[in-house]
């Protein structure tokens, strides 16, 4: 049991690399809005898609954590 | 611990409803239910809405719908482009079935897309639809030739991507939404009053809007490629 918790654990650190991805993206679409704020539909559309894009990777980490977790007691 | 995690268990089971005793007995889950009941209010809602409608001296509730309706047109049309208009509908459909089974977490009612065989048959429909539009668009041979565009070495790529659009969709909903689920399970055991409350706002509602707005930007963008 405990080793299959270490092994979810390890699952959850994709969380790192879209936290990072979702910050660096959101940090260039204020800079992009404080630079042009007309075009602010546009850059948050585009925010958006990069960050479910980004976040696919957070959502793999949970499934493979979820899976380890019920299947692999 | 292990009463917790037998609690948490027992909760994010999809429970059988009710057997439908035909060929050996069909099971109708939770989450089948849901979405009839989510259908059922919807239709009530859409008659309710449109009927006595009138073109001089429209009343309140008409220009209610109308500005609702041309408000999710608009917002379906910009995403879809000019070329695929027609899939509109179908868009504007699924955004609104989505935007409310996720939000139905809020009245404590377990939302069907928690459950991975809903969002597996969603994220089928929009691969079919997104094939089916290209297919439509550039006849048969022009459609299998895209496969190798621009190089003919991608072409394994290009097939591989038919597998991968839809599951990254279908789980990115699945993922999210259970996510959610599970933290408002956990955060419900741990404090009961209070906490659960303010989270639920950013988890059900905003997370909920967010991930359908997602999916069907999604789509309505693999299905603008398409049919380039």
């Amino acid at each position: 049991m405990s080793l299959t918790a270490i092994g979810a654990g390890i699952a959850a650190i994709t969380g790192i690399g879209a936290g990072v991805g979702i910050g660096i993206a959101t940090a260039k679409a204020v800079d992009a809005v404080a630079r042009q704020p007309e075009a602010e539909g546009k850059i948050m559309k585009i925010l958006l898609l990069g960050c479910a894009l980004a976040e696919a990777t957070a959502i793999y980490g949970l499934l493979i954590g979820i899976l380890i977790v019920f299947f692999l007691q | 611990m292990g009463e917790l995690s037998a609690r948490l268990q027992e909760e994010l089971e999809i429970k059988t409803v009710f057997t439908i005793p035909l060929f050996g007995g069909i099971d109708v889950n939770q989450s089948v239910v849901v979405t009839w009941c989510i259908m059922a209010l919807l239709l009530v809602v859409t008659l309710f809405m449109t009927s006595g409608m009138k073109v001089k001296n429209p009343g309140r509730r008409q220009l209610m719908i109308e500005s609702f309706v041309v408000w999710i047109q608009n917002l379906t049309g910009d995403m879809l482009g000019e070329e695929a208009k027609q899939y509109v509908p179908y868009i504007s459909t699924i955004l609104i079935y989505l935007g409310i089974s996720n939000i139905i977490g809020i009245f404590n009612i377990s939302p069907p897309t928690r459950d991975l065989r809903v969002t597996i048959a969603l994220a089928l429909m929009s691969i079919v639809l997104i094939e089916s539009a290209a297919l439509r668009k550039k006849g048969p041979k022009k459609f299998l030739k895209s496969f190798a565009e621009p190089m003919a070495v991608v072409a394994p790529m290009n097939v591989l991507e038919l597998g991968i659009k839809p599951l990254s969709l279908c789980m990115r909903l699945f993922g999210n939404v259970f996510a959610a689920f599970v933290i408002m399970e956990l955060v419900k055991m741990a404090v009961p009053i209070v906490l659960p409350a303010a989270l639920c706002l950013y988890f059900d509602l905003f997370d909920g809007l967010i991930q359908a707005y997602v999916f069907v930007f999604l789509t309505s963008l693999y299905i603008k490629e398409a049919i380039e």
